[in-house]
């Protein structure tokens, strides 16, 4: 359990005020210019000893991938740019932190371009987040106003930041599209290499961070490397916002020590599982795009990249969907299925065409309308997605029907016997002539 | 140069190869849709995936990975590939099912079956069932133009389409709308393409997506026999295979030559075919009383006889049209020389070429492969979008390939060329004061390898001679002609008119030059060796050998029925100098003839034997006379000191500037003209009115 | 020679075997417009050997089995047992007499152009369009 003097987002249910004022009461901007002055390799190596992994779902050192940009220019400028495209099913922690705590994340920006040798950092906000949007922006205003950033600050570093508002598509979350969606271009995935940190934004060295990974840090130096690594296990260290949604007493989105147990998660912030523990059927523990995790494995399932891995899911973002008994899990995956085959940006081929095959089939299944055999024609179709594709999306689209036919294959078993027992419990209707 | 292994073999490449060309100097082939040479990569068909050793347990897109960014083994061994592992099988099987599930299983009514990417890849890497039990995705078709048809539904997304119209054609019609599995490639509102090198696209689609439309349902490939042979339509001489089946010319594509046209050509140059079926002269025609008689070749030649015996020799001259092989033109003019006449001339339009200035003066020197190290282009009188489709590509690939940096200008009128250049003026006055100074001039100066290209446009005009010595002056005085470099170009737009230069086809001693042997009382017997874009004055006799009932027909006394250029075997010097050889696909119609022999008999009646009885025996002269046409392939570097002298000529410039000299970019030739896919096209361009009538 | 041919080609005419065997066992139920001649086995006795009355034709001349007009197909065939004689069927009006099939033989179908028509081909065969004064 974390201890509130432990927490870095000390707003995130807005209770304060979000703007300058209520943030530099919560002790943001607080000895910035200090951080600046220690240098750069100072801040680099600090947050790689901080054991910071990013917080977008891929969990990669944040003070590697700072690390990979050209330390010296080659003439070209280099860019930050923050991913705040947050359209993960499940996820919405970033959303909490640009509405209510912004000045962590610009003032994150700041330091994270001194680090990079940054002069300009891009906010890209998903398209469906209004509020947020206006929210950051007027924050972006008042610290533009309070000269903590621009070209003339008062920590002697000129930087500018841009908010960019998305057009709402989930494919865009990920960095190469996320970077030609900032071009003005069509969201497709770029092919790597070369790599952003070689050519990104305009063919210049780019980082894509997540948001939590940026207003983490400025915290995580003011602090000192070793605080932070000292909370939750080797590895997986830090705080974290974790979302509990689904069938739980009271959702919400939290910030607890890595490494805590899903019981204790959902019990002490989640208010327990609707109907009690018992009643719970399965998790989706990171977000739409992790393959699912029956009751049996929660017993003491411990949440961060390890633990998770050691179940055959992953982390994730930390957005925790909890099903109870009551769930029609093949339904939900086909839902989840669907989201896929809709945000499929089309450029190559497995994902493409691979999704909707996904969807249609588990369409079928979830009435119970197919054979059983093509449970292992459509378990085969998703490895034949996963890894084949240029970007994420085709594995994300393919782990969470893999979870679900590894751990529910009775269910889908059960349901085609049915149908296949009573195939017209209605009356069949005629045709209207 | 890095080491690679591929499948065991260790080969030697160099260090910017990507992992598919790597493997395929390895001898190992490669499975690709969307990978193509001369486009951008793109990466998004699946279909090379191979697997590379100590890398991600998953496989990697082979067109998109440069050896360079593989990492070496432990102890620097060089990175291994395997392309032919259960991974990559298995990958390879699984594209193929995903881009089939969608694809309609139309083979059997589909142009491109036979010569379908997909149908040939699905054989070899696919797997021979269908696990898809669901409907098959269905997309409406589009119309994308007169040109090419598109089957939607057989889409398999590509983007080499998309990619070419962008990259090469430079006309962004094309392009994807939707996302997922509703991405659909269309042209904006489903307006034609605007692009004069559109059939390209039909040709790059791996699939039968997009189609030639005027081929539709003509033919199959296996059923056609290829001939390779060369382009007429305009004087860069791309290289084609014309596809026949019995006498008739199906189609026209392409063939590969880095050199001339790389692997493209233009819409004019592709879909003119149909044009060689309509309007053709099968018979000899003789005038009497003012009609046309259909008449046999000895009557016919009997009235040319008659007419020439009457007439002095000095009142006998000849035109070479536009269209000549270089047998011809020596064919002719020997004719002429043998019947005491000095009067002949290959330029109808009137350009002041001199070949008396040595090849300097009237060839592309540079070559076309040499726009790729220019770094300064000055264009004048020219607009080689439309006079040299191909060329104008060339020009865009270097702009593209120095990121948009290449400098280009142009004097004379004004047109959308698919790159940005500055505009100096219109005339030879802007031309004087480029010489002088300019900033142009300096930029020209600066450069390492400076292009001055001139046009006919510049040229067909009375004060041509001064306005090419004007250019001339102006590439000597910017160094435009160094070693190894020669920066001074001749645009020319008609095939023949380098060959016929070559062989000197220009009025000797007294003779009459085009202009005034079609004059009122320039001459009284005028043959027209397919020279239709001349008007002859009324009062000449005119013999007119030729293809098509066109306007020189139309004036002839009598007509001799030729061979058009799909018919006959023939020599032909592009504008660059380079001699290219064209084979005979098809026979000519009815009664027709080959030129040659057409001339060669009628020399026997005339009284005046051409000393050849055998087209080889002809060639044989002809490389007797001039021994560079018998290099084929080959360019015959041009001296550059009648540079020089073609600079001291001077001259005096009229005021006005440089007219375009295409009006109509498909209506340009007898048979084009003659062609209702080309009078479509011409139509759309000019009002647009067949874009309705599609509906 | 020929009387080789008499007793085993069958294709000429019909051989003695069968001839005899008509001759004793056979009953003329009709005769066709080519002058082929139908019979059955007398009164209609079941043939042993098929389990139904037996019915054939001998040809006249060559033995062609496509110069059975469809009525006598029918009842060769057993489709029906009403004899042509003794039906009251009347050809339409746009009904073509019966020709035998004449693939294999001179008077086969030849397409427009063929070679084996006999006839000269066209000059002109069409795949181009000739100019002519006056367009």
């Amino acid at each position: 359990m974390l201890q509130d003097k432990d927490r870095i987002f000390t707003n995130l249910y807005g209770i304060h005020d979000f703007g300058l004022k209520g943030a530099l009461m919560r002790g943001n901007w607080d000895g910035t210019k200090g951080i600046l002055e220690k240098g750069r390799d100072w801040i680099i190596n600090e947050m790689k000893s901080s054991g910071l992994r990013g917080r977008g779902g891929a969990g990669f050192s944040t003070g590697l991938k700072w690390s990979f940009m050209p330390k010296q220019s080659d003439g070209r400028p280099h860019y930050l740019v923050v991913n705040a495209d947050e359209s993960e099913p499940g996820t919405c922690k970033d959303r909490e932190i640009m509405r209510n705590d912004p000045h962590t994340l610009i003032e994150g920006c700041l330091i994270a371009s001194f680090a990079m040798g940054a002069h300009a950092a891009y906010i890209y906000v998903r398209g469906e987040f209004i509020r947020e949007r206006e929210r950051l922006q007027a924050a972006v205003d008042q610290a533009y106003e309070a000269k903590l950033i621009g070209k003339d600050n008062i920590h002697g570093y000129p930087f500018d930041l841009y908010v960019h508002h998305g057009a709402g598509a989930y494919i865009c979350g990920e960095e190469t599209a996320l970077i030609e969606s900032l071009e003005g271009k069509k969201g497709m995935p770029r092919l790597k290499p070369p790599f952003p940190a070689n050519m990104g934004l305009y063919g210049c060295p780019t980082t894509v961070n997540n948001v939590e990974s940026i207003a983490v840090a400025p915290e995580i130096l003011r602090r000192g490397a070793a605080w932070f690594a000292g909370i939750g296990r080797p590895n997986n260290v830090g705080t974290k916002l974790f979302g509990i949604m689904g069938h739980v007493n009271t959702p919400c989105v939290v910030e607890d020590a890595m490494g805590i147990t899903f019981r204790e998660l959902v019990e002490k912030h989640g208010g327990g599982i609707r109907g009690g523990w018992d009643n719970l059927l399965a998790i989706i523990p990171g977000g739409a795009s992790c393959p699912m995790v029956p009751a049996a494995a929660c017993e003491d399932l411990i949440m961060d990249f390890d633990g998770l891995r050691s179940v055959k899911s992953s982390f994730g973002t930390a957005g925790c969907l909890v099903m109870d008994k009551s769930t029609d899990v093949v339904r939900a995956i086909t839902r989840i299925s669907y989201f896929f085959k809709h945000e499929s940006c089309g450029q190559c081929t497995p994902c493409r065409e691979g999704t909707g095959w996904m969807w249609r089939v588990l369409n079928r299944m979830s009435e119970g309308r197919a054979q059983k055999r093509e449970i292992d024609v459509l378990l085969e179709v998703t490895t034949q997605i996963e890894g084949h594709t240029i970007c994420a999306l085709g594995d994300a689209a393919a782990w969470p029907v893999q979870g679900l036919i590894r751990n529910f294959r009775h269910e889908i078993e059960k349901r085609i016997d049915q149908y296949a027992a009573n195939p017209h419990p209605d009356p069949v209707p005629m045709a209207a002539e | 140069m890095a080491k690679i292994v591929v499948d065991g073999t260790e080969v030697d490449v160099p260090a910017e190869y990507t992992l598919l060309q790597a493997c395929e100097a390895a001898g190992v082939e490669i499975p690709r849709f969307c990978f193509h040479e001369r486009l951008s990569i793109a990466g998004n068909c699946r279909m090379c995936l191979v697997e590379v050793k100590g890398g991600p347990p998953k496989p990697t897109a082979s067109c998109a990975m440069a050896v360079k960014d593989l990492r070496p083994g432990p102890n620097g061994e060089p990175p291994v590939v395997l392309t032919k592992s259960p991974m990559v099988k298995k990958a390879r099987e699984g594209v193929m099912e995903f881009l089939l599930i969608n694809h309609p299983l139309d083979c059997p009514i589909c142009d491109q079956g036979g010569e379908c990417d997909l149908q040939d890849q699905a054989m070899a890497y696919g797997v021979d069932t269908s696990r898809f039990a669901e409907n098959k995705r269905a997309v409406e078709d589009k119309y994308i133009g007169p040109l090419v048809r598109t089957s939607m539904n057989r889409c398999i997304h590509c983007t080499r389409c998309v990619r070419f119209t962008t990259e090469v054609a430079g006309a962004s019609d094309l392009g994807a709308i939707g996302r997922g599995e509703d991405m659909e490639i269309t042209t904006y509102l489903e307006h034609a393409m605007r692009s004069e090198m559109q059939g390209n696209v039909a040709d790059l689609c791996p699939v039968g997506a997009l189609t030639h439309k005027p081929y539709a349902f003509h033919a199959r490939p296996w059923e056609l026999n290829k001939t390779e042979s060369i382009d007429v339509m305009d004087a860069v001489g791309s290289n084609i295979r014309i596809d026949t089946r019995g006498r008739e010319v199906m189609r026209i594509l392409p063939r590969t030559n880095d050199a001339v046209n790389e692997e493209w050509i233009s819409d004019k140059t592709r879909y003119v075919w149909d044009g060689l079926k309509t309007q053709r002269l099968d018979r000899p025609y003789v005038r009497k009383g003012g009609r046309l008689v259909p008449a046999t070749w000895p009557e016919a030649f009997d009235a040319v006889a008659a007419k020439v015996k009457a007439t002095p020799a000095k009142r006998i001259g000849a035109i070479v049209g536009d269209l000549a092989s270089v047998e011809e033109a020596f064919a002719l003019k020997q004719l002429l020389t043998k019947l005491g006449s000095a009067s002949i001339d290959c330029r109808q339009d009137g350009a002041a070429l001199d070949p008396s200035l040595g090849r300097a003066s009237y060839l592309f020197n540079a070559g076309i492969a040499g726009i790729e190290e220019a770094d300064a282009i000055l264009l004048v009188g020219t607009d080689p979008r439309h006079e040299a489709s191909v060329l104008n590509a060339r020009i865009r690939k270097r702009w593209r390939a120095t990121g948009g940096k290449l400098k280009i200008a142009l004097v004379g009128a004004q047109a959308d060329l698919t790159y940005p250049y500055e505009y100096l003026g219109a005339g030879p006055e802007t031309l004087a004061d480029l010489a002088g100074s300019g900033t142009f001039a300096d930029v020209l100066k600066g450069a390492e390898k400076p292009l001055v290209i001139v046009g006919q446009g510049a040229l067909a005009r009375a004060d041509g001679a001064a306005v090419l010595s004007l250019a001339a002056r102006l590439a000597l005085s910017v160094g435009a002609v160094k070693d190894g470099w020669n920066g001074f170009g001749v645009l020319h737009t008609a095939a023949s008119r380098v060959g016929a230069l070559d062989v000197g086809c220009v009025p000797g001693e007294g003779g009459l030059d085009a202009a005034a042997l079609a004059a009122p009382g320039g001459a009284d017997v005028v043959f027209l060796l397919g020279a239709d874009e001349i008007d002859v004055a009324p009062g000449a006799f005119v013999v007119y050998l030729g293809t098509h009932g066109d306007r020189g027909a139309h004036r002839a006394d009598v007509i001799l029925p030729g061979a058009a250029y799909s018919e006959k075997s023939g020599l032909y010097v592009n504008t660059e100098g380079r001699v290219q050889f064209a084979n005979r696909a098809a026979f000519p119609p009815g009664d027709a003839r080959e030129d040659w022999a057409i001339l060669r008999a009628l020399s026997e009646v005339l009284g005046q034997k051409l000393p050849y009885d055998q087209l080889s025996a002809l060639r044989a002269a002809l490389v007797a006379a001039h021994p560079h046409i018998g290099r084929i392939g080959a360019i015959e570097a041009a001296d550059p000191a009648g540079l020089t002298a073609l600079a001291q000529r001077g001259g005096n410039t009229d005021k006005g500037g440089f007219a375009p000299v295409i009006t109509d970019f498909y209506l340009t030739n007898p048979i084009a003209r003659a062609s209702a896919v080309m009078a479509e096209c011409s139509a759309l361009r000019l009002g647009g009115v067949a874009a309705v009538a599609a509906e | 020679m020929e009387l080789l041919r008499y007793i085993f080609a069958w294709w000429h005419k019909a051989t003695p075997g069968t001839l005899l065997w008509t001759r004793r066992y056979g009953e003329l139920v009709g005769e066709d417009e080519f002058g082929n001649r139908y019979y059955r086995t007398r009164n209609g006795e079941i043939d042993p050997t098929l389990g139904f009355e037996r019915r054939w034709v001998l040809y006249s001349g060559y033995a062609e089995a496509s110069t059975i007009p469809p009525g006598w197909y029918g009842w060769m065939h057993h489709r029906t047992d009403v004899a042509p004689p003794s039906e009251t069927y009347t050809p339409r009006p746009w009904q073509k007499p019966h020709r035998r099939n004449f693939t294999g033989s001179p008077q086969a179908y030849r397409p427009k152009g063929s070679v084996f028509a006999g006839r000269a081909r066209p000059r002109v065969t069409g795949d181009y369009k000739a100019w002519t004064p006056g367009e």
